[in-house]
């Protein structure tokens, strides 16, 4: 700690260029965290998954729908508690840019099957009571100004329809961009083909330990018929969309490579030219007695001071910026837009890394040299 | 008088690492920009180059895909016989086809994503061009096998010749592998229309295609249908009906783009002006000197622009030359419309990489204008002294 002082005034010493190094390492950090949050954003739909409860789903694949007589079926399988409609409608809000999920459940069992759904009990028996209610997340409402009573009407592509529904609730909890309403009210609506039809059924089973042992029983009920079902955890039907991105996951993650090592290309250029500044300095330090380590350990001081700045104001103001504005209510598909405290965490460590390395090699070849050399230096 | 750019040159040569360094934090940047304007120009140009131009595409009205569209096989006999349709002798030039989807895990993962299986008559092969077999056979009409873009066969799992896939309960035997000039079919698999039908027990095509005489007739004819109250049907040029498809993922592909390239471009502009002051500071006395020897302010000033321009431009090509290799590079991702695969092609095109020249360029101009013109703003006296 005695050579604090020392480390300190050596990093004022040249301010614009300490400036302009943790400048860079903020707006890196800035953008790594960024990146960083993307690709969590994309993991939070499996990580919030509710382990007790399955997605049932055609075999085929989503294009195609099920029949909703398979609901008393499953009802059937031991080890299932609740089970309900949950069907894609698609339906759009005016414009196709206010893209937000909606779907098809049975109202009476909503509360019970997603309990993550969180609303007064009133709200709940309204929206019960009313076939033509419809609730929808708080996130909506900050998005949309959606308020309990106002009629509006969502135009389905799939269905070529166009259902006017009625705000009964506003719930919290969970993905609060989601608009719920009653399957019973569409069904009358709907086309022929489309009729006691639905994409998939949510399924609240009693124990996690049952979900393998009843998505075989449901689908072997179904096999050989015209509707075969694929039955999964609600985590893996999530990871099923997170597989859909492809090759953009390895692609962020090669973007983040790039970022970082350009990082430790900027860090080690200017301590590269820090350290060569100093070397007379160096062999002073070495005449009035100061040891290789020591000297080696202020350069790594001073390094890792500079890049724990730079990562502290970097990822500090990517935490500030996505807490204020929440980037989740604008991005389709995503629930939040919050940077992890594990991302966080990782992005301080690469820093505190970067910061290392880029030192290392400068240090110690300039403490390795004799007090004659380093006193002949002409930097 | 200009300062020799031999003295620039051997400037730069003296400080190599530092000059590498720099040039390389600036390839990165360009890099960065180049891979994912790559990314979304590979989505744009297999969209774009997916339509004919005498195509005409009819989906039902209120459709945003062929997916949730569906016409009766009335409307399709209405809609070729119409005035302006294509001829191959008495038979018009038009086809009705059939879209569904089918979940398929990718290659190493058990999850995977939905490919497009198109149900195609003879027809469809005569409206589009640059189909091509590369691999086993073309399936047989009225039996259950399917051709497979090579670019799905080789991203996901079981699609290869001899693998079967069921659809329903009709179990289907790949027969051969295709593909089609780079164009959005290559993201499909394809299998006989009337099998398809009656696999999935539906009797309304998802999209009925056409060739029309010419431009005119192409005008004419999508008002006629789109304008039709009894119809309820949407027509577009098979042209207009790629590129709206291609928004979403490739407008924010390209947004990321823009905001990634700019802010890794503002680190790498402090790297730059890092070096160029240190640059500065390290040849104060050297100023000094070639201001005596009769060198203006401006000549100082061009000359430590141009150097780190130089640097600049050379970090640039450095970023190219590490982008390039992803150039025709095989990828694929979800169009979220209708959450189905997409398979393309980066493409690192001339246009893109002239962009990330003079991207790289920018940066280090701008990353010097300050230390430059403090070389500049020198004193003669206080430079020698110094």
């Amino acid at each position: 700690m005695k050579y604090a002082k020392l480390i300190f005034k050596n990093i004022l010493r040249n301010k614009r260029r300490t400036l302009l190094t943790i400048s860079s390492l903020v707006v890196s950090l800035f953008l790594i965290v960024s990146l960083a949050t993307i690709l969590t954003e994309f993991e939070r739909g499996s990580d919030e998954a509710s382990p007790l409860r399955l997605v049932s789903r055609h075999a085929v694949s989503l294009g195609f729908i099920l029949p909703m007589a398979h609901l008393q079926k499953i009802k059937t399988v031991p080890g299932v508690k609740e089970a309900m409609p949950f069907s894609w409608f698609g339906g759009i809000y005016i414009d196709e840019k206010n893209f937000f999920a909606n779907f098809a459940v049975d109202a009476r069992k909503l509360k019970e099957v997603v309990p993550e759904l969180k609303m007064p009990d009133a709200d709940w028996q309204t929206f019960i009571n009313d076939r033509q209610g419809a609730i929808v997340g708080a996130k909506l409402v900050k998005l949309h100004g959606f308020t309990p009573g106002q009629r509006i009407t969502l135009k389905s592509p799939i269905y070529n329809q166009s259902v006017e529904f009625i705000i009964r609730g506003v719930y919290t909890g969970s993905d609060e961009k989601t608009l719920y309403f009653h399957h019973d009210y569409i069904n009358e609506l709907l086309p022929d083909w489309g009729k006691d039809q639905v994409s998939t059924f949510s399924i609240l089973v009693n124990t996690p330990e049952d979900v393998p042992r009843v998505s075989q029983a449901i689908d072997s009920i179904f096999a050989n018929t015209d509707a075969p079902t694929k039955t999964e955890s609600e985590r893996e039907f999530a990871l099923s969309f997170q597989t859909m991105m492809g090759g953009v996951k390895q692609f962020l993650y090669g973007i983040m490579a790039a970022i970082t090592f350009s990082l430790l290309l900027v860090m080690g250029n200017t301590m590269a030219m820090t350290v060569r500044e100093r070397t007379k300095e160096v062999g002073t330090l070495k005449a009035i007695g100061f040891q290789r380590g020591t000297i080696t350990a202020l350069f790594l001081g001073e390094a890792l001071i500079v890049a724990c700045i730079g990562a502290a104001i970097g990822i500090g103001a990517a935490m500030l910026i996505f807490n204020s504005i929440d980037l989740g209510l604008y991005i389709p598909f995503f629930i939040k837009f919050i940077p992890t405290p594990q991302t966080l965490v990782a992005a301080f460590g690469l820093s505190i890394l970067v910061g290392l390395i880029s030192v290392i090699y400068s240090a110690y070849r300039v403490s390795g040299l004799t007090i004659a050399e380093a006193l002949r230096s002409t930097e | 008088m200009a300062l020799p750019l031999k003295y620039n040159i051997r400037n730069i040569v003296v400080r190599k690492g530092s000059t590498l360094a720099t040039a390389f934090t600036i390839g990165l940047t360009v890099t960065v920009f180049l891979m994912v304007m790559a990314l979304a120009r590979g989505i744009d140009l297999t969209l774009s180059s997916s339509g004919e131009p005498l195509n005409m595409i009819v989906l039902r009205e209120g459709s945003t895909a062929e997916l949730n569209s569906s016409l009766t096989r009335e409307n399709f006999k209405d809609l070729m016989y119409l005035d302006g349709v294509a001829r191959e002798g008495e038979t018009p030039l038009a086809t009705g086809e059939l879209i569904t989807l089918i979940y398929k895990a990718r290659k190493g993962m058990s999850q995977g994503s939905n490919v497009t299986v198109r149900g195609v008559g003879p027809m469809s092969f005569k409206l589009r061009s640059g189909f091509n077999v590369v691999a086993g056979k073309q399936f047989q009409p009225g039996l259950p096998e399917a051709v497979v873009s090579k670019r799905i066969a080789e991203r996901f799992q079981g699609l290869d010749v001899g693998d079967k896939f069921k659809i329903q309960t009709t179990e289907y035997t790949v027969v051969g592998l295709f593909d089609s000039a780079g164009k959005a079919f290559e993201s499909e698999i394809w299998v006989d229309i009337n099998s398809l039908a009656s696999t999935t027990k539906r009797e309304n095509y998802s999209s009925v295609l056409m060739r029309v005489k010419d431009q005119n007739a192409l005008t004419a004819l999508t008002k006629r249908i789109t304008d039709d109250p009894k119809l309820h049907l949407k027509a577009l040029s098979e042209r207009v009906f790629y590129e709206d498809q291609q928004g979403a993922a490739s407008g924010m592909l390209k947004g990321l783009a823009v905001f990634i390239s700019f802010i890794m471009a503002v680190g790498a502009g402090f790297a730059g002006m890092n070096t160029m002051y240190a640059a500065v500071a390290r040849r104060t006395k050297e100023i000094g000197t070639l201001r005596v020897l009769g060198f203006s302010r401006f000549s100082i000033l061009t000359a430590f622009l141009l150097e780190s321009v130089a640097i600049a431009v050379i970090g640039a090509v450095i970023g190219i030359l590490l982008a390039l290799p992803l150039n025709f590079v095989s990828t694929g991702t979800s169009n979220w419309l209708t959450f189905s695969e997409i398979a393309f092609n980066f493409r690192v095109t001339f246009d893109l990489m002239l962009s990330a020249l003079i991207f790289g360029a920018i940066i280090g101009l701008v990353g010097s204008l300050l230390p430059s013109i403090r070389a500049s703003r020198y004193k003669i006296v206080d430079a020698l002294r110094a």
